[in-house]
């Protein structure tokens, strides 16, 4: 006989102590891989979602001052890690004739068939081009001209005329990434040719391969580069996508972090409880000879192999509803379908993780347990009372100070956002540290609304929370942090969601919008010739009220990509804009004097601030402009510089409106859907409702929020399960003094009023804490979140949000605790007095 | 030489926390215990005679003085040094048995020999030795809720044995027990110091007990009131004398 069949002979007597230990160690494996891969799905999902808007994440060089450049010139960059294809290109504007029809377009040149076998553009008819006089076209495009495979297109370009065959269609979203808004693609070399510049690109588009991180990739870039060509991510595609990702991420972040913190709290208390529970056999063992060291190893080693059961199984639970999950947050994301896949490391992790976690979380205990007093072993007194150490008090506060401190550096911009996620769980934490200094008297205070009949309920439910001030912060810890997960998350979320709906609504005030495929998405053309005509021919449309246009061109400014934003501001309308630190009226004067307005990430990016005058380069020209204001901007991530289309045409010659949102006469927009349609076509544009346009925009808003409540609501699950495998412990826990009660006389009603009133008491505390932490939560978000944005949002306090998750606390707490309720008033008398 | 040795012990308990009552439960207790002494400790309840128990046992440490055993000062012993002579000189028999319901009756018996590391073989083999010596035997492989009052204790004196200790401590071993199964028990622990010179410490409420011990130590207020030996009864070289009634030859020191 050694002290491991001790172990095994003390499961075997009570099992439903090790099952519930167990239990709590795969409850919070389960939510680590469940949460891991739901994550991993969203992330993945961002990613598909943000490569759909706006294309494939990728680098460009250019000619350092604009222009062409000599694609000799560039040094081997195929062979950088990272890099998934590097592609030349070369742009030029033409003309189509196809029978009495002329559309002016952008001929893209580029390797058609290197692209579609690396699987970068995809042909929906035909192949790629293989001879001078052969063109792929755009699928929309070849739809508007009603042209097909082996059609002829007269293509007009500087000095000739081509008649050109096409030999494919391009599906439109594959096209995105690199024709800038161009519908006609062809062989670099023939384009080259036709427009007299022999080996000269306009740039050079460097994929990043998938996992590939894209700032890495540009400083490799970079330093390879010579000093005439410059590398930068192309204006219009760093944003949406990229912030969107970081910003997501920091909350799948944030949320993983919460789930280990949750687990800990669950095996912690798991194991304080089963250690607890056992004292006075620990105290024998220690009045007969066995040493602290030996009592601490056999603890510990209990711990590991409960830990390391409760890991497997976890992990085996967490896989099996990861794959429901993923595919549910893929289907919310509205993402292309992907195959569910695992991280090979995800369950060897999971599993380590949580059989440390279960030693670590056993560690106090067990020292505890070493340090029981053997006179304890012959005494039939309950141990001591807990008492809350000043030590614990100190802890608690450097907690706070640490993360304070961390999160003021964030808003300060003096550490990177990413710093905020480990303060943010840090500082609940901490929080959770704080609530045995209060929960007491908080539990005592709603114990008052308990009626006068169930007094004696009430009394003993208090003592017991009383007693144990940090077995029951532990308790409560669960649910406090899944409280304040859910509220402050939540309305981080919802504020968010608002701004940016805000936003939207203000900018796509029409009925219908015509715009060159993903032109909404982010996807942005030079200034698109064809788009004056229909903006002229739209206005001709009986039943169109009102034609906004708007212009869009790629540009720099102080150092960094911009786009710039040329549009139609009304004089009667609202600015489309929500402007910063300043009065519509005033931005709307600054605009008229020619000033451009700033998106508010932008200013941050690159450093600019209202009244600063600032060169910008557009279409190679170089104009210096004066910043009137910052303003409320998500258009291409926020890197937008807007200003009235006068100006615009008078600064940069930008004169052309790429988007023409068109306004209706009261009840007269659907009648204009054919004759917008038809212009549409004629011109290669796509005609588009605002309520397809909502929609689009709400999809993707809503995916990633559905993905991140989807995520909450897994913790939420998972604080329930702790909860109540929690009280159900602390019933088998306290076995002795509920057959006691029983015995002297304790109906069967009263024992479990008791165990529902403790459980409550609990639930309501922990809610109200909770909510307390989630108000905080969120202000928090805000505050980190404004360096990202950079512009504070609007935050308001949300009652429905705050109601559900406090009343869900209660309800979980009070269902967790029926069953051992039930339990408790089912006990052997006998047995349990006998129960040590 | 003793092989016990308590001197100027005191124990106070409380008046750490603001307001608590301090409470002297020891009061300059001195005393000596030669080998294959039978000691019976009475006193009224508070008197502090588990107290002294506790402390001549090493399972709490004294405000001041000190306890010796075979010459070692206990008070000079760090935790872990302090159990490891628990388990190897001092055998604990309790007035609730204290046997760990989850263990077999041998195993329970071999678990001081299991802590300090005697192969399981060995350590099971002393223990089925130690059950032959109180007639347990036959009870090795059951639980101790299958076993009566009387067998648990006399399972848990077999394991107050099992390592062949320089002293055995009983607190109230007979307090839970019926008169023959309490007479069982004494019977026992005579036998063991009649035998084998095995010195014992008994604390006790029962006078008739106390009377058939060779030595009578008498309690009050935390100090020894008497100190007698009774000549007839308790020591090494006595015979096992019958229970019950008043012991003769109990004469004052």
């Amino acid at each position: 006989m050694n002290l491991s069949r001790l172990l095994l002979r003390q499961w075997r007597k009570r099992p439903g102590r090790a099952l519930a230990t167990v239990a709590s160690v795969a409850v919070a494996v389960a939510a680590l891989v469940a949460t891991w891969v739901a994550a991993d799905a969203s992330r993945a999902g961002y990613q598909r979602l943000a490569e759909t808007v706006e294309g494939v994440p990728s680098i460009d060089i250019s000619a350092r001052g604009g222009g062409r450049f000599e694609a000799t010139s560039l040094p081997r960059l195929a062979d950088i890690a990272g890099v998934r294809a590097v592609v030349p290109l070369f742009f030029r504007p033409t003309l189509l004739r196809v029978g009495e029809k002329r559309v002016r377009e952008l001929a893209v040149g580029v390797d058609v068939a290197a692209l579609v076998d690396a699987g970068l553009l995809t042909l929906t008819a035909g192949r790629a081009c293989e001879e001078a006089n052969e063109i792929v076209l755009d699928s929309a495009l070849a739809e508007g001209l009603e042209k097909q495979i082996d059609d002829e297109v007269i293509m007009f370009a500087r000095r000739s005329i081509r008649r050109m065959t096409v030999v494919g269609i391009a599906d439109s979203e594959s096209l995105k990434w690199f024709a800038e808004g161009g519908g006609v693609v062809v062989g670099i070399q023939p384009l080259e040719q036709m427009s007299n510049a022999f080996g000269l690109v306009d740039r050079v588009r460097v994929v990043v391969a998938p996992g590939g991180s894209r700032p890495a990739l540009l400083e490799a870039i970079a330093k390879r580069l010579p000093a005439a060509l410059l590398a930068e991510v192309p204006a219009g595609r760093a944003g949406m996508a990229e912030d969107i990702l970081h910003s997501a991420n920091l909350g799948l972040d944030f949320v993983t972090g919460l789930t280990i913190a949750m687990a800990f709290f669950l095996v912690g208390n798991a194991m304080l409880m089963n250690v607890t529970e056992r004292r006075r056999s620990f105290a024998l063992l220690r009045v007969l000879g066995a040493t602290g060291r030996q009592v601490q190893r056999f603890v510990t080693v209990e711990a590991a192999v409960l830990g390391l059961v409760g890991s497997v199984v976890g992990a085996a639970l967490g896989l099996a509803a990861a794959g429901p999950i993923s595919v549910g947050i893929s289907n919310t994301l509205q993402a292309p379908a992907a195959a569910f896949t695992v991280h090979p490391l995800v369950i060897p992790v999971a599993v380590a993780l949580g059989t440390l976690v279960a030693i670590a979380a056993a560690w106090w205990p067990a020292r505890e347990a070493a340090r029981v007093e053997p006179l304890e072993g012959l005494a039939d007194a309950p141990p001591p009372a807990e008492g809350v150490s000043r030590r614990f008090l100190l802890l608690a506060i450097v907690m706070w100070a640490v993360a304070a401190v961390v999160m003021t550096l964030v808003v300060w911009e003096r550490l990177p956002p990413r710093a905020a996620v480990p303060a943010g769980i840090l500082m609940m934490l901490a929080f959770v540290a704080t609530t045995p200094f209060v929960l007491p008297s908080l539990c005592a205070a709603c114990a008052r609304l308990i009626p006068e009949r169930w007094r004696i309920e009430r009394t003993l439910a208090v003592e017991q929370i009383i007693r144990q001030p940090i077995r029951t912060a532990l308790t409560t810890g669960v649910l406090v942090v899944a409280v304040s997960n859910a509220i402050g998350l939540g309305h981080a979320i919802r504020d968010n969601v608002d701004d940016v709906r805000g936003w939207y609504t203000r900018l796509m005030r029409a009925d219908w919008m015509l715009t060159h495929a993903g032109m909404v998405a982010g996807g942005l053309t030079p200034a698109g010739p064809q788009a004056r005509l229909a903006e002229e021919e739209v206005r001709a449309v009986p039943g169109v009220q009102r034609v906004e246009g708007i212009g869009v061109a790629t540009g720099r400014v102080a150092g960094g990509a911009c786009v710039v934003v040329a549009r139609d501001i009304p004089a009667d309308r609202p600015l489309p804009i929500d402007p910063v630190g300043t009065t519509e009226a005033e931005l709307r004067q600054a605009l008229e004097r020619g000033e451009v307005a700033a998106g508010t990430l932008l200013a941050r990016r690159v450093g600019i601030k209202p009244g600063d005058e600032v060169d910008v380069e557009v279409f190679g020209r170089t104009t210096r402009v004066k910043i009137a204001a910052l303003v409320v901007d998500y258009t291409s991530g926020g890197a937008s510089l807007l200003l009235r289309r006068d100006a615009a045409s008078r600064l940069f010659g930008l004169e052309a409106a790429d988007i023409v949102l068109v306004t209706a006469k009261p009840g007269r927009a659907a009648e204009l859907r054919d004759s917008l349609r038809q212009i549409a076509e004629s011109h290669g544009m796509l005609l588009r409702s605002f309520e397809n346009v909502q929609a689009f925009i709400n999809g993707i808003v809503s995916g990633v929020v559905n993905s991140l409540w989807a995520i909450l609501g897994l913790g939420f699950v998972v604080g329930s399960l702790g909860v109540a495998n929690t009280v159900t412990m602390s019933v088998l826990e306290k076995t002795r003094t509920l057959g006691l009660l029983r015995a002297i006389g304790m109906t069967s009603g009263q024992v479990t009023r008791l165990v529902l009133l403790e459980s409550l008491l609990l639930g309501v505390a922990g809610g109200l804490i909770g909510t307390v932490g989630g108000i905080f939560t969120a202000l928090l978000i805000q505050f980190a979140s404004q360096p990202l944005l950079g512009h504070p949002i609007r935050a308001s306090l949300r009652p429905s949000v705050v109601a559900i998750n406090l009343i869900a606390a209660v309800a979980v707490t009070a269902l967790a605790a029926w069953i051992p309720a039930r339990r408790a008033i089912g006990l052997d008398l006998l047995e349990s007095i006998a129960a040590d | 030489m003793s092989i016990l040795r308590a001197e100027h012990l005191e124990k106070t308990f409380g008046g750490t926390a603001a307001g608590s009552a301090r409470v002297a439960a020891l009061d300059r207790v001195d005393l000596a215990v030669e080998q294959g002494e039978f000691v019976a400790i009475t006193g009224a309840s508070g008197s502090g005679k588990s107290t002294l128990l506790h402390l001549l046992g090493g399972i709490a440490r004294p405000t001041s003085g000190s306890v010796l055993l075979e010459g070692v000062d206990l008070a000079s012993l760090d935790d872990d040094a302090l159990a490891r002579l628990r388990r190897r000189r001092i055998g604990f028999v309790f007035q609730r048995y204290n046997l760990l319901s989850e263990l077999s009756l041998v195993e329970n018996v071999a678990l001081p020999l299991v802590l300090d590391g005697v192969a399981n073989a060995r350590a099971e083999e002393a223990a089925h030795a130690a059950l032959k010596a109180v007639g347990l035997a036959h009870r090795a492989g059951h639980r101790p809720d299958e076993l009566s009052g009387g067998e648990q204790q006399r399972g848990a004196i077999a394991r107050a044995l099992v390592t062949e200790p320089a002293i055995v401590l009983a607190d109230e071993p007979t307090g839970a027990l019926d008169s023959a199964n309490s007479r069982r028990v004494i019977e026992l622990l005579m036998q063991l110091v009649a035998e084998r010179r095995q010195t014992v410490i008994l604390v006790t409420h029962d006078p008739g007990i106390a009377a058939l011990a060779g030595r009578t130590i008498r309690m009050r207020d935390g100090q020894i009131e008497s100190d007698q030996r009774n000549v007839s009864s308790g020591t090494a070289s006595a015979a096992t004398p019958p229970l019950g009634g008043s012991p003769a030859g109990a004469v004052s020191q």
